[in-house]
Parts: structure tokens; sequence; C-alpha cells
């Protein structure tokens, strides 16, 4: 019996399946259950059903839309920030590590720290009185700018987890780029197609497609961004550096509002998800 | 060598299991400090004793201090049996003692400890835990700099000049033994190169402003000082009050006049001590744990009580303990152990061992010679401690992270100070009803 192309994908995909809802679906289910249950660490066990309570009250929370907030400003601007600089450092180095592969591992060293790790250097290399940083704008300037004060923290943190994931986007870029066929460039060579319009015309388009699924990529982990600003500087004064996952954090361990905090866990995936269909099928209209 | 191997790996295993059989009581400590030395130590004596049952000896249980309280909540929320005894914290008692069970503590152990003390680990009339180590706070100065400034008429009358200007009042330079908060905030300013550009230090205090509930503990000693309180005797929150909002004001302007480092926002206790080790600030608050640190990096450094206010002379103290869980499989064990903590023999071992028991002036005088900072210490707990009405109730952490958000915001210019009055009164109203 020979069996259809879609059946053999449902097979041969059904183990992946069967380990992920065994992995996952548990403490899904009971997610579900709690957002739409009044529950706190005492009555853990016995949760009370409270239809969509949770969900009122996280979207009347003035501090959820704030960190919606926060999240999207800071999901685009790295997304965006990675995905040029990456994209620069793709074109601009690539002659050079055709020559020399091993400055691909130099580069991608940064993506391999752990996000918390990065927080905490963060913290001591900007603290005005043991980081270097500081040390040197006074030494040289005799002045330092506060890098963690109110006004600069944003920028302060954007930067941070642009210089750690820019070389994600930067290997995709360099993937993308090396693969584009010699024989089209040598082509366009020939009729006379300055460098500069040859990346634009020619390189690029062929780029984009990669350049699409790296700016998702690093949105959605901009979006959901936790380790690394919590450790650096927590929520920030008046909750100002609080993205959605540090929000969904302090709700459930710190305020022990278990209910509201898997609404609001929900509410996120249901948006991600929603974006996800959004830029898959942006893409299927493409091809 | 393949019968060596698994001779090897059942040997191991009937090692471990042996160890595991021996000691009946576990006990969750505070890991990787003092604490942790201390509790080994008064451990080992407890095991060492001829009439204590081979099914009673205790075992010690270590985790990690990040996310300890997170873990340990959930830990008890879902009936635990890893452990018999944990860990327990004065603004955590209420949170956890719905997983917990009182326990008695020794006859001795008023006199050991003091009320004050014990009132750390209490929650609804019951004793939910035995102290183990206080925490409480000292004003940390530079004698160096203090002693300069008195002795200098022209940096006196700048000094007056300055306070008349920031604080509308002109202030003389005083010992801190007399200080009031205005005098501390006086002195702060003319320390500080932003107000005085001559000043020797960069900053003359720091300020812990970020967004944390530690933070908050630091902070509160001041607004008590002028008679702040979370609630009134009929459970009225009272937190927007005239004595909230002076201490509040006072700290804003101080940080927007430089007085305390511009990324204060962002500052706890490592960072704060680091700009005070780095020599450029002149006073600060802190806890007591940073004395031996501070005066090993600034020698000039002296150690007090808290400036005083219009109320008195206030610290805010809290504590950290051992409670009892409900689920333990050993709890008649664990209770042994817990009450045997609270004797004088336990408490003196513990201190002796690096741990920080608040202990009654009495007891903490046989140890003046070893640990000299203890008599201070039970000195300030007795005198000038204070626990806020509702600091021991089962929301009473998150209040202090609603304070934390809150005040944070107004010192960082996110909000005003009548919506952060508005916002935790009605956090707090919620919170502790």
């Amino acid at each position: 019996m020979r069996l259809l192309p879609s059946q053999e994908n449902a097979i041969l995909a059904s183990p992946m399946v069967l380990f992920l809802l065994a992995l996952l679906g548990f403490p899904v289910v009971l997610s579900i259950i709690y957002g739409f249950s009044e529950a706190s660490f005492q009555s853990l066990m016995s949760p009370k059903l409270i239809g969509i309570a949770n969900f009122q009250l996280v979207l009347q929370d003035s501090a959820f839309w704030d960190a919606a907030w926060f999240s999207l400003r800071f999901g685009v601007i790295t997304a965006l920030l990675e995905c040029v600089l990456g994209l620069f450092l793709a074109v601009y180095l690539a002659p050079l590590i055709r020559e020399n592969g091993w400055m691909v591992a130099v580069l991608i060293i940064p993506m391999i720290v752990a996000p918390a790790m990065i927080g905490l250097m963060y913290r001591l290399v900007l603290h005005e009185f043991a980081g270097p940083v500081p040390y040197y704008f006074y030494e040289w300037l005799g002045w330092s700018p506060s890098f963690l004060s109110t006004g600069m923290v944003f920028q302060t943190i954007v930067v941070a987890e642009t210089l750690q994931w820019t070389p994600f986007a930067f290997l995709l870029f360099l993937t993308a780029y090396q693969a584009i066929p010699q024989d089209i460039r040598e082509a366009a060579a020939v009729d006379g197609t300055r460098p500069w319009r040859m990346f634009w015309k020619i390189e690029l388009p062929q780029m984009l497609p990669t350049l699409f699924v790296a700016g998702f990529i690093r949105f959605i982990d901009g979006f959901r961004v936790f380790d690394n600003i919590y450790t650096l500087v927590g929520a920030g004064p008046g909750g100002s550096t609080t993205s959605m996952s540090i929000y969904i954090y302090e709700t459930f361990l710190r305020r022990g509002e278990i209910g509201k905090a898997m609404a609001a866990a929900i509410l996120l995936f249901v948006v991600a998800f929603a974006i996800l269909a959004l830029g898959q099928s942006l893409m299927r209209k493409r091809r | 060598m393949m019968l060596s191997r698994k001779f090897l790996c059942s040997t191991a295993l009937a090692v471990l299991l042996t160890g595991t059989a021996s000691a009946e009581v576990t006990v969750l400590g505070w890991p990787g400090g003092p604490e942790e030395a201390a509790l080994r130590a008064v451990t080992e004596i407890y095991n060492a004793k001829t009439d204590l049952a081979q099914e009673d000896k205790v075992e010690l249980l270590f985790t990690s201090r990040d996310g300890f309280f997170d873990k340990l909540q959930v830990d008890l929320a879902a009936g635990s049996t890893a452990f018999d005894a944990n860990l327990i914290a004065t603004y955590s008692i209420g949170r956890y003692a719905p997983f917990l069970e009182p326990i008695t503590l020794s006859d001795e152990a008023g006199s050991v400890f003091g009320d004050t003390v014990l009132s750390t680990m209490q929650f609804d009339g019951a004793q939910y835990g035995v102290p183990t180590d206080l925490s409480l706070h000292f004003l940390y100065f530079r004698k160096d700099l203090i002693d300069a400034l008195m002795a200098d008429d022209t940096a006196k009358s700048l000094y007056g000049d300055i306070s008349e200007k920031y604080l509308g009042e002109r202030l003389a330079p005083k010992n801190p033994e007399e200080w009031t908060w205005r005098d501390f905030a006086a002195n702060a300013l003319y320390f500080s190169q932003s107000v005085n550009p001559d000043s020797p230090t960069r900053y003359g205090t720091v300020i812990q402003m970020k967004n944390l509930l530690f933070n908050m503990m630091v902070f509160h000693s001041l607004p008590r000082s002028y008679g702040a309180n979370w609630m009134d005797d009929d459970g009225n929150i009272t937190v927007d009050s005239e004595a909230y909002r002076t201490a509040l004001e006072l700290a804003k302007m101080l940080y927007d006049a430089g007085a305390t480092p511009p990324d204060s926002t962002s500052y706890e206790y490592a960072e704060a001590n680091a700009a005070y080790s780095a020599g450029q600030v002149a006073a600060m608050v802190q806890w007591n744990a940073a004395a031996s640190d501070l005066v090993a990096a600034q020698p000039e450094t002296v150690t007090q009580a808290p400036p005083t206010g219009p109320d008195g002379r206030f610290t805010h103290i809290h504590g950290l303990g051992l409670g009892l869980n409900a689920a333990a499989e050993n709890k008649e064990g664990a209770r042994a152990f817990l009450q045997w903590l609270s004797t004088q023999e336990a408490a003196l071992a513990y201190a002796r061992s690096g741990g920080a028991p608040g202990l009654a002036t009495a007891t903490a005088e046989k140890l003046a010679d070893e640990r000299p900072d203890l008599v201070q210490v039970g000195d300030y707990a007795s005198n000038y401690g204070f626990v806020m009405n509702g600091g021991t109730s089962e929301n009473a952490l998150s209040v202090y992270e609603a304070q934390a958000k809150e005040f944070t915001g107004y010192w960082a210019g996110t909000q005003s100070l009548d919506d952060a009055m508005s916002n935790i009164s009605a956090s707090m109203t919620e919170l502790l009803k």
C-alpha cells in the first residue's frame, strides 16, 4: 500500500507532536484552568472557576498596558537595530569571512552568553564606582553619563540587547548573502552595475525573505524579554522597565495573583500566535 | 573490571542511603553567607548530643539565594516534604503561615532575645519561628570628613548657606549622634559636588532607590521618625500621611539636587556599598550586615543608629528565622531542634560562628569581646527597632513591592507625589483588608 504524501507527513510528524503534547500539554492545560480561576498560593490545590474575571482584571490594569507598550517599543526598536547592524556586518565582512571562516565563531560569541549573565555583566561594567566604562569617562572627560538613570535606562537596555543579538541576525544574513549565486553578480558586473546598485537591486531583494524571518524572530524575542532587563535594572522605577514577561512574573510570584498572571500569559500567547499567523500568511503571499 | 564498577556503585549508593537515613530532620537554611556557616556550626553541636535519638539528628539543605523565597513559596504551597523546618523572614511569615505550624520556644527564649526580636517571628499572636539573624539599619559616616567640617569656619558658613537654600532653614554642622534627618540632608548636600564643587566626595549620600522591596525597608526608618505607619489600630490605611510625604519629598530633593548618584534608581545593597567603599560618599543609611565591609574599605567610618525625627529615632528591623513546615514528616524532631535553637547555649554558639542573632543586652554582653557589633545591634533593636502595623501580615511582602513601585516612580519623576500616594493607598487597602 502506498501512502499519500500528506499521510506520510502526518505519520512522520506524530512522534514530535506526541512528545510536545506530553511535555507542554499538562502545563498549558493547567495554565488555562488557573487563568479562568481564582487562585493564589493558598488555594493552589483548589482553584475556584470564575469565568473571564481574570481577563477583565488584566485588561483593566494600567500596568499591563504599560508593560505591553514597553514590550512593543522594545521589540520593534531592537529588532530594527539588530537587522540593520546584522545586515551591514554580513555584507561588509562577507569577503573577509570567505578567507577567514573562524571570524564567524568570534562574532557570534555574545549570543552564546546567557542573557541573565549579560544583565549582570552590564550592571558591573556600567556602575559609576566599580565599572570600567564610567571610570574611563571620568578619567578622560571628567564626567560620565549615568547609563542606568531614569532618562537613559531604556537606551542602555536597548543597546545591551542589540549588542547581544545582532550576531544572530548577522549569521542569518551572512548565510543568505553567501547563497546568492555568484553568476548573477558576475552578469550584473559585466553589464556595468555599480556595487551600491547591485546591493539595492539584486542582493537585497534576494535576501528579503531572510530579512523578514530574522526581523520577526528578533521582534518576538524582544517582545518577551525578561532575563537581561530583570538582572540589570529589575522592573524599573515606577515599573518603567516592566516588560510583559516581567509583569507576568511579578504578578505570579511577587503578588501571588496566580489567576491574573495566567490570564496575562494566555493573552500574551494569543497575541504572539496571531502575529505568527499573520507573518506566515504574508510570507505565503510573497511566495 | 565490570564487577569492581558494580561494587563501587553499590557501595556509593549504600553510603548515600545511610547518610540520608541517619539524618531524619531536614532543615532548609539560608544559603551562601554567614548564616549558613553559623547554622552548620550549631547543627554539629546539636547532632553531637549524646541523648539525641538517631532519627532526630539534623541534616541541612541549601539551595541558592536567587529566587529563594519564590521557590520556597511554591514548595510550601505544594505541600513539599523535602524539609521539616525552613527559613522564614519577618515580612513573609503571614504569607507562609498557612503552610507552617506554630512552635514553642524554650523557657529562656524571652531573656535570650527580648520581646522585640521574638515579635519579628510572630503572626496573629502565635510564634511561627525561632529568630536566628536580625537585620536593622546603621547610619555610616566618615568621621574624618565631619571632623574637618566642624573645624573650618568657612565650611560651616557654606554649610549654613546650602541648608538655607535647599531646606529653608540655616543649619549648623553637628556631631552625627545629634543629627535629625534634616541635618542628614544638609550634610548630604554639603558633601555633594553638584551643590558644593569643592566637596571632597562626589556625593553626600547614596540612597538605594531601585524598585525593590528591600530598599523600602531601608527607607522606612525615615518616615517612621516622622510618625508614619501602614495602618492605625482600627485597621485603616494611613500611608497617605504628612509623615510619608515629608520623607518622600526629602529623598526626592536629595536625588534631584545630585546628593545621591543619578543611577541610584538602579541601586540596591551591592551598588550602594560600592559607592561608599570607593570613598565618594560621605554618609549613608545601610543594613548592619555591611558594617565589616564598609569599615574595611573606609577605616574612618563610624556606625550609629539612623538620625532622629519629630517622633523619635527608629531603625526598621526584620529577622530571619526557622519555622516548622506543616507538611513535615518528622515534626517532633524538628520541634525539638527549633526549641533548642532558642536556648542561650545555641544562640551564643550561633553568634560565635558568624551569625547575627538579635540578642537581649544581657546576652549580647557575654559576647562583648568577640562580637561587639552584636551589642550595638541588640541595643538598637531594643531601643529603636520597629515593625510597621501589618508588617508580618499575609501580604506584607506585596505591600513592600507596591511601595517600591510607587515611591520609586515618584523619585524618578514618572509620577507625581499625589498619584503615588493615591495608588499606594488603593493597593494597600486591597492588600491589607
